[in-house]
């Protein structure tokens, strides 16, 4: 199976004015492809922050402690901003709570299913050309000192070969624009046949004929452009007809007419939707090279091949080498670079590991390290080193903390004394503190080792690289390179056209089930129903086509029958689209029909993991029993069983087994120590010492064991 | 029999005005409650409910029919009696009928019902009251508990502090608070504690009838049952009846002895909860019930919802639907085509 998420030890908390509130200590979760892992407690235990983090979504005064969520080969808790808008929406999305809060009252359905979709393709286009710029200045800096140290390289050639292939780039984004935008009106003319076809009947003539219209104007352009040789005198023709049967379109009669001459141009249209895309780099060089060689009217692939042979024998294999051989200098002096820093961070983390610190020197040592830090960055490689770049502002901050939670002088220092006292007495009490506590009260001890930590974890890090880059292979990253840089050529012109948007959009509603999609889609949020809006939450989350989606509660403001509905959508689509997700509620009725494995949390962890038939009819956890036995069913009859208490505050969360306080099966143990991990069976987990060998037999409360009973008898039953 | 109905709700009406139209949240209710029981209100948002609930206890002027507390009309609307008017008079002036003494009779109902609409006792109406479904937005963040839930008794004229005191005291030990959460204020608890203060607001009354609007809905699964609980303990020791709004089915027929569900704004079935659970008539009743999510996975994966299409399943075109007994204290909304259907499957 798959494995598509990865969760490893995760440990996240909040900073608040009354302490730091730890909401996530140590889980570990695997999510596979195709299936739901549903992850159930109450309000307060975690789950959402769990979700938040995987999406990179979480607070601003959140700290991520340890742990890394691995997706993809990657770690989302170490990536760049810049990095997870590739995946944020694009490879998961989430559907939240709220259905109401989570749309924008005052803009039209249609505008919030595109908007993301337009925006992200024009930032996109934006952070490409710069990227592009950057990254080939980079190189070319790079390359020309590499010559200026090997005397087998000539500068002059590496000049001209850098503007070559500049110029090849431009050349090719220019012929790509020239494609797209042909290549777009192509496909949203045949988008817009094929939908108008289906309304055509429903409305009346003159409200349709407009919109008619502007496709005929739009199937011109395409004439016009680039893809259609101008020998194509069938599509002329046929586009003749369409324009001629529109303008005389009056009566619902005349329709089959239309409709019929519709699809003649749609046909026309399709094909160019389904065409392999040219290699334009390689094709710009080939028409500099050879301007007379003609280019339409052969089998692309065919063509594809034969231009990407020339270009690499002819120019790629000599510019390869001369990358390789910048890179090579690049990482060479990074890594110089890098060993020194790595010395010197190691002899003046003494400077932080002092008992009583001195600000003056920390803060003249920080400017030393980030200084060299900062000079010992590859800033040509692709792989971002996060751990240096964030190194300046994570030490400064660790200082910055540190030093102004030492009072100054007496008066301070009496003052802070007394808050503190205050403040202790009342955690003492267990009295939830009403009026925030003063703001200088930190953990020095904490401040100080998050200062020696990222001195710490920075030269370790560098050791390993250090370590590691004996064995790399300049070829295989000079050709990862030169993909980059056409990639992001690549990136600058691919366009998304408000028609093409709008034509996904109408598809994502009729998918969701919407209907009168056309028509719901210039509505406002206000004009739909609960459920439906919903379903409108449910199709932007799908709008970038992700493999993940991560439900956060999203049928808890629903009612019975729309939530039922909405469940049903979301396991449609889970099928149709091979979706892996995440469900988050707190509801187990509704985990039982949705989920294939469940994870239980409470105050932070996870105390019980299995499959669904496991957590529902072999619950071990008490906490388990006891969600079980607070929620009646059709047959419950006698007391519900109520978990007493409230859940625990999570800024002092409590010693051993958090669930201990409310647990009428709690012994001795609970309260002192952290029941591990305990494993039933390969898929079956809980985290109580009442699965430790020397512990009581006990066992789950009647309710549950009645409810299991019945539920097996039904099931015999309905076998027989 | 008579005697012991506490609430009797006739021919409810409550139209909102929309626009150039009305919108109907309730169109033509009629049920009772009786003294000591708990009867439940289910169907999906929107459909009238918490309106139904807000008519009762006067929070809204109704448009038409009659609400009767123990046995004295505490609301009344003349929407009914106006339109009977407007029909007269049409007809006085098509087929020249003379139809005064009639109008007269009516304006004297008029009449009549805006005095009682007006003037009902409010020590009775007092001993309805509600608990809200938002724990957080019902309760007054600049008023301490103490404020909060004796607000009531000062509005109606208890001067007497220490009485006061007193009994805000016994109330929240009675909910399952302590004395000391008098002195703070709503933001200082939980959610099942704030909810528990509006419990203690409502009892402080010494209700006779309580009206629970979706209680648990916004509260966390461990937190509903304790809420529940509470409930059915006070129901045993205060003797109370409690009309219990909710749209999460398991829950309603656990806590309720009779059901009647609702479909926008029309009482399409009332049975008692056992009866309706295992014999439902109404399609609507059906799909609700079908949609019920249990704890159980292999239920659950089997489930099929059915779908209520009212324009394929029902015929209304020769005869309009009425709220009919098909067996002993089992109601549905239907025309007599279909009360004999289901007379039959009840038979069956």
């Amino acid at each position: 199976m798959e494995r598509k998420i990865d969760v490893r030890n995760l440990r996240v908390s909040f900073r608040t004015n009354n302490g730091t509130v730890k909401a996530v200590r140590g889980i570990n979760l695997q999510l596979n492809k195709g299936e739901t892992l549903a992850v159930v407690g109450e309000s307060g235990s975690g789950k959402s922050v769990t979700a938040r983090a995987m999406l990179g979504i979480l607070a601003p005064n959140s700290i991520v402690e340890s742990g890394e969520i691995l997706y993809d080969g990657k770690d989302l808790l170490k990536m760049s901003e810049e990095e997870f808008h590739d995946y944020r929406g694009n490879r998961i999305s989430m559907i939240f709570q709220d259905p109401m809060s989570s749309l924008n009252p005052i803009m039209k359905i249609g505008k919030q299913l595109t908007e993301a979709m337009i925006l992200n393709g024009k930032a996109n286009q934006r952070t490409a050309k710069k990227e592009f710029n950057t990254r080939f200045k980079l190189l070319k800096d790079a390359m020309l000192k590499a010559a200026e140290e090997n005397k087998s390289l000539s500068a002059e050639t590496i000049q001209s070969k850098m503007e070559e292939f500049k110029k090849i780039s431009d050349k090719g984004i220019e012929l790509t624009r020239a494609y797209y935008k042909a290549l777009n009106s192509a496909k949203e003319c045949a988008n817009e046949l094929a939908m108008y076809i289906t309304d055509i009947k429903k409305d009346e003539p003159k409200n349709i004929k407009d919109e008619l219209k502007e496709t005929g104007a739009k199937a011109k352009q395409v004439f016009h452009a680039y893809v259609i040789s101008k020998e194509n005198t069938t599509y002329e023709k046929k586009l003749q007809n369409y324009l001629t049967k529109i303008t005389s379109y009056n009566n619902i009669e005349q329709a089959d007419a239309l409709i019929s001459s519709m699809k003649e141009l749609r046909e026309e249209l399709e094909p160019f939707a389904s065409t392999v895309e040219p290699d334009f780099l390689a094709m710009a060089y080939y028409q500099s090279k050879k301007p007379a060689a003609r280019v339409t009217g052969v089998d692309i692939n065919k063509l594809n091949k034969e231009m990407r042979d020339f270009f690499e024998k002819d120019f790629l294999k000599d510019f390869t080498s001369l990358v390789a051989e910048g890179i090579r200098y690049s990482d060479r002096r990074a890594s110089e670079a890098k060993k020194e820093t790595t010395k010197k961070l190691k002899d003046s983390i003494q400077v932080y590991e002092k008992k009583t610190l001195d600000q003056k020197e920390c803060e003249e040592t920080a400017a030393e390290l980030t200084k060299l830090v900062e000079n010992s960055v590859d800033r040509l490689a692709l792989k971002k080193d996060n751990l240096a770049y964030v190194f300046d502002s994570s030490l400064h901050s660790a200082i910055k903390t540190y030093f102004e939670g030492i009072p100054k002088n007496q008066k301070e220092e009496q003052r802070f004394a007394a808050d503190t006292e205050k403040y202790n007495k009342a955690v003492a009490k267990g009295k939830d503190i009403g009026k925030p506590i003063p703001a200088l009260i930190v953990d020095l001890e904490l401040a100080h080792e998050n200062m020696i930590l990222t001195v710490k974890r920075l030269y370790e890090a560098y050791d390993k690289e250090i370590s590691g880059s004996a064995k790399k292979d300049y070829k295989v990253l000079a050709q990862e390179m030169i993909e980059h840089l056409y990639i992001q050529a690549h990136k600058i012109v691919h366009k998304i056209t408000k028609g093409m948007a709008k034509y996904h959009a109408i598809e994502l509603m009729q998918e969701v089930g919407i209907p009168e999609a056309r028509k719901r889609y210039k509505q406002y949020p206000f004009e739909f129903s609960g459920g439906m809006r919903q379903r409108i939450v449910i199709a932007i989350a799908l709008a970038a086509n992700p493999d993940i989606l991560i439900c956060d509660e999203p049928t808890t403001a629903l009612d019975v029958t729309i939530q039922s509905q909405i469940l049903e959508l979301i396991n449609r689509l889970k099928v149709e689209r091979q979706l892996s997700i995440i469900f988050i509620t707190h509801d187990l009725g509704v985990v039982a029909n949705m989920a294939d494995r469940i994870a239980v949390m409470y105050a932070g962890k996870i105390v019980e993991y299995g499959t669904v038939d496991e957590i529902f009819y072999e619950p071990a956890h008490p906490y388990t029993w006891a969600l079980l036995s607070s929620m009646p069913d059709l047959d419950t009859k006698e007391k519900l069983e109520a978990i007493p208490g409230t859940p625990p505050n999570m800024i002092h969360p409590p010693k051993g087994d958090a669930f201990a306080a409310r647990n009428k099966y709690a012994m001795q143990i609970d309260f002192e120590e952290e029941p591990p991990l305990f494993k039933i069976t390969p898929t079956h987990f809980a985290a109580t010492w009442l699965l430790h060998p020397n512990a009581p037999k006990v066992k789950p409360p009647k309710i549950v064991t009645d409810r299991i009973e019945r539920m097996k008898k039904l099931e015999v039953a309905d076998s027989e | 029999m008579s005697d012991n109905v506490l609430l009797k709700v006739e021919h409810l009406k409550q139209y909102f005005k929309m626009g150039k139209g009305e919108l109907k949240a309730v169109d033509d209710v009629s049920f009772d409650i009786k003294k000591g029981e708990v009867f439940g209100l289910v169907g999906e948002s929107g459909c009238g409910k918490t309106t139904t609930g807000r008519s009762i206890i006067k929070l809204y002027d109704i448009t038409g029919g009659n609400v009767y507390f123990k046995g004295k009309r505490i609301a009344a609307g003349t929407r009914d009696f106006e339109d009977k008017i407007k029909d007269l008079k049409a007809d006085t002036k098509l087929n020249g009928k003379d139809h005064s003494a009639e109008i007269e009779d009516l304006k004297k109902q008029i009449a009549s019902a805006k005095y009682d609409h007006k003037h009902a006792d409010k020590k009775e109406v007092t001993q309805i009251q509600m608990i809200f479904q938002d724990p957080i937005a019902s309760l007054n963040p600049r008023m301490t508990v103490r404020e909060i839930i004796a607000e009531g008794l000062i509005i109606q004229g208890m001067k007497d502090k220490k009485l006061i005191d007193e009994k805000v005291y016994r109330v929240l030990e009675m909910v399952g608070l302590v004395r000391e959460h008098a002195g703070r204020y709503p933001h200082e608890f939980s959610g099942g504690q704030r909810q528990r203060i509006g419990i203690a607001r409502s009892i402080i009354m010494k209700p006779e009838l309580i009206i629970a609007d979706e209680p648990i809905s916004a509260l966390d699964v461990s937190i509903q049952a304790q809420v529940i609980n509470l409930l059915n303990e006070l129901r045993e020791n205060m003797d109370l009846t409690i009309m219990f709004i909710a749209h999460d089915l398991s829950v309603v027929k656990y806590f309720s002895d009779r059901i009647g569900v609702m479909y926008f704004g029309k009482m399409v079935e009332l049975a008692d909860s056992e009866e309706l659970f295992d014999h439902p008539l109404h399609p609507y009743t059906k799909s609700l019930l079908s949609a019920i999510p249990l704890p159980d996975p292999h239920y659950e994966k089997r489930r099929k919802r059915i779908v209520y299409k009212p324009e394929e399943v029902h015929d209304y075109s020769k005869e309009k639907p009425t709220l009919q007994q098909v067996k002993p204290g089992h109601f549905v909304y239907c025309n007599s085509a279909e009360l004999e259907n289901y007379k039959k499957e009840v038979r069956e």
